[in-house]
């Protein structure tokens, strides 16, 4: 799956604007944006200047920056606006307003230090993307929510129910010396043990807030959290040990094979009279054979992207 | 996650499934975490912009290049990709890639490991390469492929991921120890062929280095020998074509020529892969050469000729000692290149003697026939021809001075032209390139090896003089005549007659006949031929003790023919090699 330059632009305002950052200029192609503070320090590599800003308490400066999502059509843009601009200064020596907002009237030199804007195009290779992918995941691996109470009113007195669920994004790696990757988004109620597989159903429409709405209990829950862990890993496994395994039956085949050619190859050094020898051989032989199990051998493994308490109104309507 | 065979902990048996399963929980001691301690709770945005993110990351098949739609602008060719793709699916990330030079084997290698990386099969990575390469390497994968490479500078540098780092380096205490005692992911060789002997230092530390992938490239798989094939593969594959024993008795008739042939090409086929030139996509454009000679001044000639008995007196006072002479001998070149080349070099000559040393008048004896040139013949050829093609041209010479008079020349005549040599730092190679590209017409080059110098845009090639050693000679051609170029490569040698230039020219055109030939071959005629002596020096021999004119044509003649045996001789062994080399029937 790859991503068109809107998807890409689309990735990259929602995690702006979740960090809080001030968006100077905004286009189809590009965007010219001053990083919140949050967003300087998990995008910017700057340990040291923001150990600085802790301990001296001086004002942070944060950087900017110009991601430019389609170049071709941005730098098309740019071009025009020159001509445009050398056009008007003809008959008046006007600036370009788009320019001087942020460079004022004074000739256009580069700027170094703090106020520079530095150019960045943003594609789907980039490492970019991806630092704010980590940067998305690392901040937002663990929720607590309740859902937003509809804006009609209640009557007094009548505390709504609300229903606990836990909500875990698994990733599931298939890995020999090849490897495959699922998700599975799944959900399981505390109060009713009811077990979704595709949580994000669940959740659409449905808003959710950090805060605990007003006149809201939380229903007691039938399962400790350790018990609903249990609970989705198990319903995960027998997910998973419905699957076809005949990668993991032929990357068996392959390893087989190749400790085979390895024991041939090394069936006759082994005669090996002189001790020392011997037991070099007799290490790189166990070297080789370990590198190939390393290799070769099938597993599975299981880890979470992102995990949360969801607290939405009941009945959530769970389907399986 | 993936990774060395000794992290089995947390490795479960469920019966339910038929492999090995491995759970990662820590997310619930973060969640309980979090739950004791009232928060801190993470932006459900974020949350969900994690999950997208991980989707579109996502490898959903076991068989299919990621890595393509990461490298945005790299658009490798069909049998790079193919390479990667074979490597990756049919050998399990275990091969030698033995793509004849120029074919781009560090792009297959950069696939390879990129895919890897995309997959999240490897982190921690070794390459081993040449010193001179190293830099090199680092950069492509940096700006080519956005792999996070480093080079080793300091002892410290091993703890990076990726690490590139020369092969002398790595072997030496304190680093071998450090290395030894490392897991990698995958190791990558560059100019493996120097691992062909099993017995060096080399050879027995690679064999020690623990490693779950490994490329080994080389442009050379079989130089001389058979079992230096054997050797390489039992790094990468022990045992792939049987045991020492077995292999000289099924495969090997004598050490150049195999038996079996369908079998070895088979089983060399699981671990190697070797595209050639002119195969399938790849195709070269052609080379047209044209000699443009010329003759010398008066002033020059006399120069010329003063030199030349100069040189010759000094041989023979020097008792025939080679080695005092080769200065001398670089004298007479420079007469060919520039009056400014000869002038430099006597200057600093008659500094090297005794004040009172009578050799002190005869050097300026020469620098008096110096000032007397008043123009340089093959300056005013190249300025001609330059105009002639009118676009952008590269000259190179042996010399500074030339250059630097070059330069000066070409601007007074109105020619853009910038300078490109070894001395340069980085940045000042990339901007003269930058220049060239754009409203430079010329460069004038004094260093063709090394790295950087890719011009494909320019097709137009001006040799002002000729190295004595044909390798370099094809490192000049290589900088244009290389994947990329579109035209067909034009090169002009300027040479002028009745000097020992003509000599030269002689040898590598109608000898060697190296400016039309395919390149590769020559690397592997060259290390045969130097066996004996370097190519090089026997020139220099040839020219301080042939007596005249006839004479050196003689010897040169000899020399060439001796070359061109070798060459003969490695054509017939071609038909042995075929086999090793072709994949495909």
């Amino acid at each position: 799956m790859t991503m068109t330059p809107q998807e890409v632009q689309q990735h990259f305002m929602a995690y702006l604007e979740a960090t809080e950052c001030t968006v100077i200029e905004k286009s189809p192609e590009h965007v010219t944006v001053k990083l919140s503070p949050q967003a300087d320090k998990m995008l910017t590599n700057r340990p040291y200047y923001w150990g600085f800003v802790e301990r001296t308490g001086a004002p942070a400066e944060t950087l900017s920056f110009n991601f430019v999502f389609d170049p071709e059509k941005y730098d098309e843009r740019l071009a025009k606006a020159e001509e445009a601009k050398a056009k008007t200064q003809l008959n008046a020596p006007v600036q370009d307003p788009l320019l001087a907002r942020y460079y004022g009237n004074a000739p256009v030199l580069p700027i170094l230090g703090p106020g520079r804007i530095q150019r960045e195009n943003i594609g789907y290779g980039s490492s970019r993307l991806a630092q704010i992918w980590n940067a998305s995941r690392e901040e937002g691996k663990c929720v607590y929510l309740f859902q937003q109470r509809d804006s009609e009113p209640r009557p007094r007195g009548r505390s709504t129910p609300y229903e606990q669920w836990l909500g875990v994004c698994f990733k599931v790696e298939f890995s020999c010396d090849l490897k495959r990757e699922e998700l599975f988004f799944l959900g399981i109620s505390l109060s009713s043990r009811a077990i979704t597989e595709d949580f994000p159903a669940i959740l659409h429409g449905r808003e959710l807030t950090p805060r605990l709405p007003e006149s809201v209990h939380v229903r007691p829950a039938a399962l400790t959290l350790e018990q609903a862990v249990a609970a989705l890993e198990n319903h995960l496994i027998n997910k998973l040990s419905k699957l076809d395994y005949d990668w993991a039956a032929k990357a068996k085949e392959r390893l087989e094979d190749e400790l085979m050619v390895i024991d041939g190859y090394y069936e006759d050094l082994l005669k090996e009279q002189d001790e020392e020898k011997k037991a070099q051989i007799e290490e790189q032989y166990k070297n080789r054979r370990s590198e190939m199990q390393w290799q070769y051998e099938p597993k599975v493994s299981l880890s979470a992207i992102t995990c949360g308490l969801f607290h939405l109104c009941s009945p959530a309507g769970a389907s399986s | 996650m993936n990774q060395q065979p000794s992290a089995d902990s947390g490795k479960i048996i469920d019966p339910r499934l038929p492999v090995p399963l491995q759970i990662d929980r820590s997310w619930f001691d973060d969640l309980s975490g979090r739950l004791d301690k009232g928060g801190p709770w993470g932006d459900y945005r974020l949350a969900q912009l994690a999950v997208e993110g991980e989707k579109s990351r996502l490898v959903t098949s076991f068989e299919e290049l990621q890595c393509l739609k990461h490298l945005g602008g790299l658009s490798p060719l069909p049998h790079q990709t193919d390479t990667a793709r074979r490597v990756l699916f049919e050998m399990s990330g275990r091969a030698i890639l033995a793509d004849e030079v120029g074919l781009g084997k560090t792009i297959e290698a950069g696939l390879i490991l990129k895919e890897y990386i995309v997959r999240g099969l490897v982190s921690k990575v070794l390459i081993l390469v040449p010193a001179s390469l190293v830099l090199q390497w680092v950069r492509e994968l940096n700006s080519k492929f956005g792999i996070p490479a480093v080079a080793q500078k300091k002892a410290y540098s091993w703890g990076n991921d990726i690490v590139v780092a020369s092969m002398d380096t790595a072997k030496r205490d304190p680093h071998q120890e450090l290395l030894l005692n490392q897991e990698y992911d995958m190791l990558i060789i560059d100019e493996a062929h120097k691992l062909k002997n099993k017995k060096t230092s080399n050879y027995q530390f690679i064999q020690k280095l623990r490693k779950k992938y490994c490329l080994l490239l080389t442009a050379t798989p079989v130089q001389n020998d058979l079992s230096e094939l054997f050797n390489l593969i039992t790094l990468l594959k022990p045992g792939q074509l049987g045991g020492q024993g077995q292999f000289a008795a099924n495969f090997v008739v004598d050490k150049r020529r195999p038996k079996n042939q369908d079998q070895l090409k088979d089983e060399l086929s699981k671990v190697m892969i070797r595209n050639r030139r002119g195969e399938g996509e790849v195709k070269f454009t052609k080379r047209s050469v044209r000699n443009v000679g010329l003759s010398l001044s008066p002033e020059e000639q006399s120069l010329y000729d003063g030199v030349t008995s100069f040189v010759k007196d000094q041989y023979q006072a020097a008792g025939g000692n080679l080695s005092s002479m080769l200065s001398l001998v670089t004298l007479q070149r420079e007469v060919c290149s520039s009056r400014d080349a000869v002038f430099v070099t006597l200057v600093n000559l008659s500094k090297k003697l005794p004040e009172d040393s009578p050799l002190r008048d005869k050097i300026w004896e020469l620098v008096y026939l110096i000032k007397a040139i008043k123009a340089n013949t093959k300056a005013e050829k190249a300025i001609e021809l330059i105009q002639q093609m009118n676009e952008k041209v590269i000259v190179f010479t042996e010399y500074r001075a030339t250059q630097e008079y070059l330069l000066n020349y070409f601007r007074d005549h109105g020619l853009i032209s910038v300078p490109y040599r070894g001395g340069m730092n980085r940045g000042k190679k990339d901007w003269m390139m930058d220049l060239f590209r754009g409203k430079a017409q010329v460069m004038i080059a004094t260093e063709a090896g090394g790295e950087g110098i890719n011009l494909q845009f320019c097709h137009h090639m001006i040799n002002f003089d000729l190295p004595w050693n044909p390798m370099r000679v094809e490192q000049r051609i290589g900088r244009v005549h290389r994947l990329g170029q579109t035209n067909d490569v034009k090169i002009y040698n300027l040479s002028t007659s009745g000097t020992i230039e003509e000599h030269i020219l002689n040898l590598l055109h109608e000898k060697i006949n190296m400016f039309e030939m395919v390149i590769g071959g020559l690397d592997v005629i060259l290390e045969r031929f130097e066996k004996k002596e370097s190519i090089e020096k026997s020139l220099y021999k040839i020219m301080l003790e042939s007596g005249n004119d006839d004479e050196i044509r003689q010897r040169i003649s000899t020399l060439g023919d001796s070359i061109h045996h070798i060459k003969q001789d490695i054509e017939l062994e071609s038909t042995a090699e075929e086999t090793l080399r072709e994949e495909e029937a």
